[in-house]
């Protein structure tokens, strides 16, 4: 028995995972980021330093001097913890990546597990769109070089939906326009505008922008809406990030999202989430925490993402192009008794396991001696027998 | 393009399948299918089942986007957007209690019988009231039953069937409205995402045949 929301991982997905996270740790190296790990305890008050209203429900206990300990619920916190307490006398920027668990109370009806692995990369102590297009192509990079095609980065702002209720003039309901918002219910905020005398024109607009997804399209209708000089520059610099990431040889990854909203509360500027078919929640999000290492007592500026890996190998499976765990393993029926052999093949590149004697026939690859004669049944179901140099042989190693 | 429908056993609600119809969807073909199924007509295939599981298929990026009832979304808060309004199948969930002098018992903390146990339980506490829920699915006949003092439900469901006649109204009393209800359009996150100028010319047509007469 193991806690609701909690799962074991198993061979051969395991050795998948482990693939993928090789790979993505590759593509985290290649941007010049550096690897940290952080404990998963820490105390609540640094947890508590964001307002999440997922931390109420988190899991806490206490060290023997009684203060208050938290399981991590995710890493972009600790990161800024560690960055401020650790590296405040170092040149900018910072670049760190993690691939960790993190813990949640367990919501299944949002498909969440209660321990996610996540790999992520945080840049810290540039504001810039340049340095925002860094981690949106970094998180591209990832996707694609797993061999993922039909993935999306959606694109979006949190400084446009400020300017957006500002500019509408909302007095009272102000805060009801933004619950809707959150809750991302738009026949309610339909109701909430109309109410409130906002304009036809622009209210038809607000609708096309916040129910599709970025065409080229939307954005031209989104330009003309944008009433406001503040609208002007969120819309202008999220054309400037995609340009970017565009540049790069990404193209046609991201869409400008207008409708974006993440729950965090913590992300000041660009929000981003990945999505591919066949998973229908994102497989990465991140975007712009300017305020967060404030908290730790140092004013620097940050952008980040998390991939969920869970979700990120759905996907990959989704298309066909999970990456295979190691090679298939021989099964060697009395290698434990022969050492130097069994040492022969694996000096040959080849995984094998050593069982004894009258081990039960195991699944194929497998390896047995029968009197003078050993029996090779390879996986794809093609034999060799014969001495040992015949099995050698057989093997590609003499 | 894959949909979803919410119906209950029936088959969808005629006025929804017009207006699908009018939007150019080849909704036809579903007419006359009752839930659960898959009906593949003109490139749509076409899910017909319990609003709760079609949500469930929104969220899980299964289909392309989905119709099912305000009361289903205001319980369940599914992470999905809610595009549109479509007008039909318009409805309210209700606080409803037996008539005055119907021999309900009266509790000091009042029994309230609901399939809506979330909404039911957010909406007495924000009012500052105390109940204690009665999970029950045939709550038109919980007070005749003993079982509870009042009913939260979806008013055109206050109604009990019997040998002669179905459809007759269970003699309860709205008390108070709780939330206005009608079928939505939702789009799961990773539909909306991926689905590009399919779903923009999707949901205009929709707009466009809901101001539309039939």
């Amino acid at each position: 028995m193991i806690p609701e929301g909690m799962r074991d991982v198993l061979p051969p997905e395991s050795g998948e995972l482990r693939a993928i996270e090789t790979a993505l740790c590759g593509r985290f190296a290649a941007y010049g980021y550096g690897e940290v790990r952080t404990p998963w305890l820490e105390y609540a008050e640094t947890l508590e330093a964001v307002e999440d209203d997922t931390l109420e429900a988190g899991y806490r206990l206490r060290d023997q001097q009684g203060r208050e300990l938290m399981a991590r619920t995710d890493m972009t916190v600790p990161v800024a913890r560690l960055a401020a307490a650790r590296f405040h006398d170092r040149p900018l920027p910072l670049r760190f990546f993690y691939v960790a668990p993190s813990i949640r109370p367990w919501a299944p009806q949002r498909s969440q597990d209660g321990e996610f692995v996540q790999a992520g990369a945080e840049l810290l102590g540039l504001r810039s769109a340049a340095a925002d297009a860094e981690c949106v192509m970094l998180l591209c990079d990832c996707i694609a070089s797993l061999g993922l095609r039909d993935y999306r980065v959606a694109l979006g702002t949190v400084a446009f939906y400020t300017a957006l209720v500002d500019s509408l003039g909302l007095r009272d309901d102000r805060e009801k326009f933004l619950e809707a918002l959150a809750d991302r219910d738009y026949p309610l905020l339909e109701t909430i505008a109309g109410n409130a005398g906002v304009d036809d024109d622009a209210l038809k607009v607000l609708w096309r922008t916040l129910e599709l997804s970025g065409t080229r399209d939307g954005l031209s209708q989104v330009r003309k809406m944008a009433s406001s000089a503040a609208m002007d520059d969120a819309v202008r610099h999220l054309v400037e990030v995609r340009d970017l990431v565009e540049d790069a040889g990404f193209e046609d990854a991201v869409t400008l999202d207008f409708g974006l909203y993440q729950d965090l509360t913590y992300y000041s500027g660009v929000i981003f989430e990945a999505y591919a078919p066949g998973v229908g929640l994102p497989i990465a999000s991140g975007g712009r925490y300017d305020g967060l290492l404030e908290r730790f007592e140092w004013a620097i500026p940050g952008v980040g993402f998390a991939i969920a890996l869970d979700r990120l190998h759905e996907a990959l499976e989704e298309a066909g192009v999970a990456p295979s765990a190691a090679p298939a393993c021989i099964a060697f029926a009395g290698g434990l008794d022969e050492p130097a052999r069994t040492m022969e093949l694996r000096r040959g590149g080849w995984a094998v396991a050593a069982l004894p004697d009258d081990a039960p026939a195991p699944p194929r690859p497998r390896l047995q001696r029968s009197g003078g004669t050993y029996i090779l049944e390879l996986a794809d179901g093609s034999e060799v027998s014969g001495s040992w140099r015949d099995i050698l042989r057989g093997l590609g190693i003499a | 393009m894959k949909l979803g429908l919410a119906c209950d056993g029936g088959s969808p609600p005629p006025r929804l399948v017009d207006l699908l119809e009018q939007a150019g969807l080849p909704a036809s073909a579903v007419r006359a299918v009752a839930g659960p199924a898959l009906v593949d007509a003109d490139g749509v295939t076409w899910l017909l089942a319990p609003g709760a599981d079609v949500l469930e298929a929104c969220v899980r990026g299964a289909l392309d986007a989905g119709v099912a009832g305000k009361d289903l979304l205001l319980e369940l808060a599914p992470p999905v957007h809610e595009l549109l309004d479509l007008r039909v199948s318009e409805d309210a969930l209700v606080f409803a209690t037996p008539q005055p002098g119907a021999g309900a018992v009266r509790r000091g903390r009042p029994r309230v019988a609901t399939r809506y146990p979330l909404v039911t339980r957010r909406h007495f506490a924000l009012t500052g009231r105390q109940v204690e829920l009665v999970a029950f699915d045939a709550t038109p006949v919980a007070p005749g039953l003993g079982l509870a003092d009042g009913v939260v439900e979806l008013r055109s469901r206050l109604v009990l069937s019997d040998a002669i006649s179905a459809g007759r109204p269970a003699g309860l009393l709205v008390r108070e409205e709780i939330a206005a209800c009608s079928a939505r359009l939702v789009v799961g996150r990773a539909a909306r995402a991926l689905g590009g100028e399919r779903l923009t010319g999707l949901v205009e047509r929709l707009r466009a045949a809901r101001a539309t007469p039939t």
